[in-house]
């Protein structure tokens, strides 16, 4: 067989980034005449997984541009009436009509409150960028505090106790196994470097390499499959239990092993500082510093008092500081972890507590506390073990300490952003040679990094509790919601009416957002929204534009968009962890737009200019790149579309080299070994006492005393603002008894991300290849007893009465008190028939109760007590 | 003369399905069409049962059963090794479908020809332009060619297949954690050799005894 | 909401149970398709015509019956090579199916085909061609055409079920059993009746061995391997049960057993032959039928 060349006028490879996931990584696509025929990776990119590799859904990303489903127009409703299961009776209209609509509609909101515009990100489609901009976006609008974000995609299952804790840690939204030099690694209900999680390909790449080099890989998991699949050793262990097993190890570590890494305990923890006996630091009378005690001088100094040697620094020990007792935060610390026991842990986890024990044992062997390692000419110290969570931990109402559970141990021994232990994403960009742009973290208050970047909520400095809320989100109450839960909950009006917000949201302005499917209860996300008028940019009529959209504006895909910002802002979570050099990829069109579909930033930048706020915006880039030069600053009054807005950034990053970049499609440069490595050169502290949550719940409980906010009604823990990782359960399991029975917890299927890839008709195929995939995966044994086989359909019935189908697929890597959905099936929108009745949608199955989201990050609680039956 | 093969390394897998959807644009495969799959199985009972992945693709046997069958000379092995068919001799007997052990084959008729990825919505311009790039011939029978064409053109160029990705089939580029190294069988120097010594590499149902030019590594 | 659910879930676990889950290909024993799903039934009845018209050829030849070699001749190669033709992708190429006698059955197939069309033909036109040379050869011919089909199916070794060494003897002596049989009809037609008489007790004889053949056969392949047991399996519990036991079990065996003893020695009637023959025609394609149906092949992992 040969290629038949006499019809081929083009045949042509043009690089770009990858958009069906929020990873980004480097992509070539292969267009003959015109159209798009193939993808592969870009091999010299680090960025992406080995060589010119990419994954399944990378790769069937093309058919996001032959999908005869996209919408080509705007539509607009003719059906003044909303909800799951009406026809919008769409009609296609102009683009100049609709953008006049939306502009008209803003302008009044406007003139009363600019807070009643939701606006969405838009990772919930792909990682088609800008990442950061429709948040200042949103503020040019004069949005507050980015407390009117709603989320689709991931949505609030995503990482909300994930990313408060890797940025006070790491200084960085996500966390990763530093591959290249670690022995041991932990994974709880994450699967990095096993499909999912960001850079997904970069880690599958590395831990590929890293599990040839015959590093033991333990995950605790309620199903062997991805990651527990491909483990050395795979625990089976009950969603959201992970803490209590983290907490016995931290135990095992501190007091029945007693083996730390000091030094980083005094140097790097805020371990030393001390505490009065309400648990809140003694501060300083002048500068407000937190102090400690320097054991050599017999003193109390400031923190950052650099008379004090690290090694000299109390950890223990009881003193007086103005007539006061203070000890170190440490020592209440020690004393708290002794009632976790592996025996309890066992029985709170149903992982055996041998194992706990054996894993507990494993990991201060491998630490090495004391070693070091000399790479680059250079000595870190050594830590190579590693352990790293994510969503599926994390998404519970115990969160937060759910993480800082996971992250302790790695504190205890000193493994944190040093050669082996846990990375962050490097909090550093350092500028392109001969560019600007340069990004790095600060140290804050206390001696806790700060973020150079971070998406929506900084996590530090954490600003106080304040009354009345200001937006839908009200994060002026709950201040450590990356994104906001509010929202979503059943409750929101009792909650907007005691708090004071007024703002009542009139308006979505959102991006292929499909909210009303991917977060919880469909019903009251129908009922907290159908009263705003829906605006979606968006590829597809999704289930949220069929339910409640009003105007549905057709976006490009990743294919057809001009997008040069696409990474350039998101290196505290895209490029590699490790050691190697950054990448980064613009997103160059290979085709023309479909139909009249337009660019979601051109949209943005036209609206902005008919609303009177694109010089706003325009400011807000100037110096969001810190654009100095007056040439290529946008001036007031300058209207650019987005791409000549890129003319202008990308010749103040990248400098010079602006052509050749935008010829190779992407820029790469030296990445600094310290940058990655970084832990003992910036000068800051983990907060792991968590000292500010006693601050917030004084605040908290004041406000609510004082607006009548009854939040025990509401079941809202306050407990959970302690300063101690501590041992919660979560809400799911409060919920099991005789008749509902099971937890049902979701995972990320390698093959899909969020609901849009179920449109692809090559994932589709081969997701049928695959037994899990569209089914709903019982244990064995469990089923036997239950009499369900293969095959069968079901019921999944929660609590309150919501029920899901499925079709049964037994496996035996699957705990037995749970069943297993892959991610957000169930779909029924006209507009993506491919889609269409594929797989179950586990999130209809998660109550909208505020009891149910996490008190402190707002995580949803995503496992759920049901019971099952055949339909 | 090499003799082309590969090692799977099963141990870096992690199923993601690139090879099998990077093989379908390769090749234009219309759907329910594969030259690469990915099996995936368990072994072993709760709490230590472990989750098997095989990614399958022709296995370019040496001593084949779809070229013994096959009564028309249609079906052949390539002094490179590569087991290919001409299919101006095919004469769509499914012989070769039947005593292939590795089930590695299809039938490419009017039914497989006229389906869409879009069912009822018409095809594509990929399908379309497919058709036309790499056309394949009514009532014959199709397979994992190990892109013999991307192998030649690229050795036309002085690339080496395994090494050059221009030379080397697109399974093995796509694969995001290298877990597919082609290379000569008959070189003994060749990674592919090292590796199936080091890792004592195996064949998939070795009992057939077609001699698989594929290994697996664990 | 999820109307499309069914469709899946027939896509995912096929309510026919044929096996065919997308999943489980060759993860789970699975079942061999392109000779008998589809077009492939085309094949399914070129064997057997093949096999019936050689084997009606076979018994004429001891007979000397010239109209039995007629159309034994006809059945084997119009009906038998024309089905063949319709079965294949390219049938205009067939000519090139000569070209590997070496290590292709098929290949060998066609060579034989084209050898006993040609001296059937001359046997056919020679006044006394019935020479105990020709007749010799022809037979021999003969038994390797009825053997054809399984035999080609019989060198898969991919397919435990058809590499069972039974596979053999119980294709000649059912293709023996039934070309008997359909010459007798034709004597029993022509008003041979004494012919007809004579041959019943072959026919007995022949029914023990067909009978003998396929519980050997049935025997032999259930010990023979997992997955040819799995064959087996289905042919006994599975989706094709139905077929077994009316196909096999009534017409194959229940039927011409109990025709037999009504005619049992030598009482033969001509409306009884052809019912008989009739049953063991359905019963003999029954059989062809579940053993190409549910041959599956061993999984891979």
């Amino acid at each position: 067989m040969t290629y038949k060349t006499d019809e081929i006028w083009e045949d042509k490879w043009v690089n770009t980034t990858c958009g069906v996931c929020y990873c980004g990584c480097g992509a070539k696509v292969r267009v003959v005449n015109g159209v798009p025929v193939k993808i592969e990776g870009i091999k010299e990119s680090t960025m992406g997984g080995t060589g010119s590799g990419l994954c399944g859904k990378g790769a069937a990303g093309l058919m996001y541009y032959h999908d005869p489903n996209r919408i080509k127009k705007p539509l607009l409703r003719t059906n003044p009436e909303k909800g799951i299961g009406v026809d919008p009776k769409w009609k296609e209209i102009e683009w100049d009509e609709a953008l006049d609509m939306i502009a008209t509609k803003m302008k009044k909101i406007m003139e009363d409150d600019p807070n009643k515009i939701l606006f969405t990100n838009q990772t919930m489609r792909a990682s088609d960028g800008p990442h950061n901009h429709p948040y200042f976006y949103a503020q040019a609008y004069g949005v507050k505090n980015n407390g009117n974000f709603i989320i689709g995609g991931g949505s609030l299952h995503c990482g909300n106790a994930c990313h408060m804790l890797g940025g006070l840690i790491h200084g960085a939204w996500s966390i990763a196994p530093d591959w290249r030099y670690t022995k041991y690694v932990l994974k709880w209900g994450s699967s990095k470097g096993t499909g999912s999680g960001h850079s997904a390909m970069t880690n599958a790449r590395l831990r590929a390499d890293a599990i040839r080099r015959g590093i033991k890989e333990i995950v605790f998991d309620p199903m062997g499959n991805f990651a527990g699949g491909k483990a050395t050793e795979w625990l089976a262990i009950l969603p959201g239990t992970d803490a209590a097993v983290g907490l016995a190890i931290a135990n095992y570590i501190v007091n029945i092993r007693g083996e730390m890494d000091e030094l980083y305990l005094k140097a790097k923890t805020n371990f030393v500082y001390l505490i009065k006996d309400d648990g809140t630091y003694m501060r300083h009378e002048k500068s407000d510093k937190p102090l400690v005690y320097d054991t050599k001088d017999g003193k109390v100094k400031e923190y950052d008092d650099t008379s004090a040697a690290w090694e000299d620094l109390a950890l223990d020990g009881e003193y007086e500081y103005n007539g006061e007792t203070v000890r170190p935060c440490f020592v209440p610390f020690k004393e708290h972890l002794k009632q976790f026991t592996v025996e309890w842990a066992a029985d709170i986890s149903t992982v055996p507590a041998a194992k706990i024990l054996e894993v507990a044992k494993g990991w201060v062997d491998n630490a090495q506390i004391g070693s070091t390692i000399t790479i680059e000419g250079k000595t870190f110290p050594y830590r190579p073990v590693s352990s790293v969570t994510f969503r599926g931990s994390q998404g519970h109402t115990n969160g937060i300490h759910q993480v800082a559970a996971i992250d302790l141990m790695a504190q205890l021994v000193g493994a944190e952003d040093v050669p082996g232990g846990t990375l962050g994403w490097p909090a550093i960009r350092r500028a392109y040679p001969g560019g600007h742009y340069e990004q790095t973290c600060t140290v804050g208050t206390d001696g806790v990094i700060v973020p150079s970047v971070f998406y929506s909520h900084d996590p530090w400095p954490v600003h106080a509790p304040s009354y009345p809320a200001t937006n839908m989100g009200c994060v002026d109450v709950w201040t450590h919601c990356t994104l906001s839960h509010i929202p979503y909950v059943n409750e929101v009006d009792y909650i907007h009416e005691k708090l004071g917000m007024t703002s009542k949201p009139e308006m979505i302005f959102g991006i292929s957002a499909n909210f009303v499917i991917s977060n919880s209860d469909w019903d009251v996300a129908v009922k907290n929204f159908k009263d705003c008028f829906v605006v979606q940019m968006d590829l597809w009529v999704n289930e949220t534009d069929q339910a409640i959209g009003d105007l549905i504006l057709p976006d490009v895909s990743y294919l057809e968009k001009d997008c040069w910002s696409s990474e350039i802002d998101a290196f505290f979570f895209s490029g590699s962890p490790s050691f190697e050099d950054w990448y980064v990829h613009l997103q160059q069109p290979v085709a023309k737009p479909i139909g009249e579909s337009r660019f979601f930033m051109d949209v943005y930048i036209d609206v902005a200019n008919r609303v009177g706020v694109l010089d706003k915006f325009n400011a807000k880039l100037n110096d969001y790149y810190g654009i100095k030069d007056p040439e290529l600053q946008i001036k007031p009054g300058e209207v650019l579309d987005w791409k000549q807005i890129g003319e202008r950034v990308l010749k103040w990053v990248y400098g010079d080299d602006k052509e050749k970049i935008e010829k190779q499609g992407y820029a790469t440069w030296h990445k600094p070994i310290e940058d990655v490595y970084w832990r003992w050169n910036i000068d800051s502290r983990c907060p792991v006492y968590m000292e500010y949550l006693i601050h917030d719940r004084r605040n908290m409980e004041k406000i609510f005393e004082e607006t009548g906010f009854d939040y025990k009604k509401l079941e809202m823990d306050m407990d959970q603002y302690t300063p101690l990782p501590s041992w919660f359960w979560p809400e799911s399991h409060k919920d099991l008894d005789n008749e509902f029975d099971l937890l049902a917890f979701s995972y990320r299927d390698i093959l899909h991300t969020n609901n849009t890839t179920f449109q692809n008709p090559y994932v589709d195929e081969v997701s049928q290849m695959c037994p899990y995939t569209f089914t709903i995966t019982l244990n064995t044994t469990m089923a036997k007893e239950k009499g369900f086989k293969d095959g069968d359909i079901i019921w999944i019935e929660n609590k309150f009465g919501v029920k899901e189908k499925g079709i049964v697929k037994t496996m035996e890597a699957q705990s037995p008190k749970v069943i297993g959905i892959a991610g957000q099936g169930g779909l029924w929108a006209d507009g993506r028939p491919v889609a269409k009745g594929k797989g179950s949608n586990f999130c209809k199955l998660l109550p909208s109760k505020l009891k149910y989201f996490d008190p402190v990050a707002g995580n949803m609680e995503t496992a759920v007590a049901v019971k099952i039956y055949k339909a | 003369m090499p003799r082309w093969g590969m090692v799977i390394d099963v141990k870096r897998c992690i199923a993601c399905w690139g090879c099998t959807i990077a093989c379908k644009e390769e090749h234009f495969l219309p759907p329910g069409v594969f030259f690469n799959r990915v099996l995936i199985g368990e072994s072993g009972k709760f709490p230590t049962s472990s989750k098997l992945i095989y990614p399958v693709l022709c296995n370019h046997c040496s001593d084949a059963a779809c070229v013994e069958a096959c009564p028309t000379g249609a079906t052949y092995v390539r002094e490179d090794g590569i087991v290919a068919i001409d299919d101006e001799k095919c004469v769509g007997c499914r012989a070769c479908m039947v005593s292939c052990p590795y089930q590695q084959r299809t039938y490419y008729d009017e039914n497989v020809k006229t389906r869409e990825y879009f069912p009822g919505q018409g095809k594509t311009e990929m399908e379309i332009i497919g058709e036309k790039l790499y056309p394949f011939k009514l009532g014959t029978v199709i397979k994992c060619n190990f892109c013999s064409e991307r192998l030649e053109d690229g050795m036309k160029k002085g690339l080496t297949p395994g090494k050059d990705e221009d030379a080397s089939p697109a399974c093995v580029n796509i694969c995001p954690v290298g877990a597919r190294i082609f290379g000569d069988l008959d070189d003994p120097n060749s990674e592919i050799n090292r590796l199936i010594m080091e890792k004592k590499g195996k064949q998939l149902r070795k009992e057939f005894g077609t001699e698989p030019a594929v290994y697996y590594i664990d | 909401m999820n109307d499309k659910h069914q469709d899946l879930v027939e896509t995912m676990f096929p309510s026919d149970g044929s096996g065919i889950k997308p999943y489980e290909w060759m993860i789970s024993p699975t079942r061999q398709r392109q000779w008998i799903d589809d077009k492939g039934i085309f094949l399914w009845l070129a064997f057997f015509f093949s096999e019936i018209g050689a084997g009606l050829y076979f018994m004429s030849l001891f007979y000397s019956f010239r109209p039995g070699i007629v159309l034994g001749w006809l059945i084997t190669l119009v009906l038998g090579g024309l089905i063949h033709m319709l079965y294949l992708g390219n049938p205009k190429r067939a000519w090139r199916m000569i070209m590997k006698p070496n290590t292709s059955e098929l290949s060998r197939g066609i060579w034989i085909i084209g050898v006993f069309a040609v001296l059937g033909f001359l046997q056919i036109i020679t006044p006394g061609g019935f020479n105990m040379v020709f007749n010799f050869i022809m037979g021999i011919l003969c038994l390797l055409i009825i053997s054809h089909g399984f035999a080609t199916m019989n060198v898969v070794r991919a397919l435990p079920a058809w590499n069972s060494t039974i596979v053999l003897p119980l294709s000649i002596i059912s293709g023996i059993w039934v070309g008997h049989q359909l010459l007798q009809l034709m004597f029993a037609i022509s008003g041979n009746a004494a012919a007809a008489s004579g041959m019943e007790v072959w026919a007995a004889t022949f029914f023990l061995a067909y009978f003998l053949c396929m519980l050997l056969y049935a025997w032999g392949t259930w010990h023979s391997s997992g997955a040819a047991k799995a064959s087996i399996q289905r042919m006994l519990e599975g989706d094709l049960k139905q077929i077994t036991y009316i196909g096999v079990g009534v017409l194959a065996i229940l039927v011409p057993l109990v025709f037999t003893l009504i005619m049992w020695g030598g009482d033969t009637n001509g409306f009884l032959i052809f019912l008989r023959l009739a049953s063991v025609c359905a019963g003999d394609l029954a059989i062809r039928y579940l053993i190409m149906k549910s041959a599956v092949y061993n999984p891979l992992i």
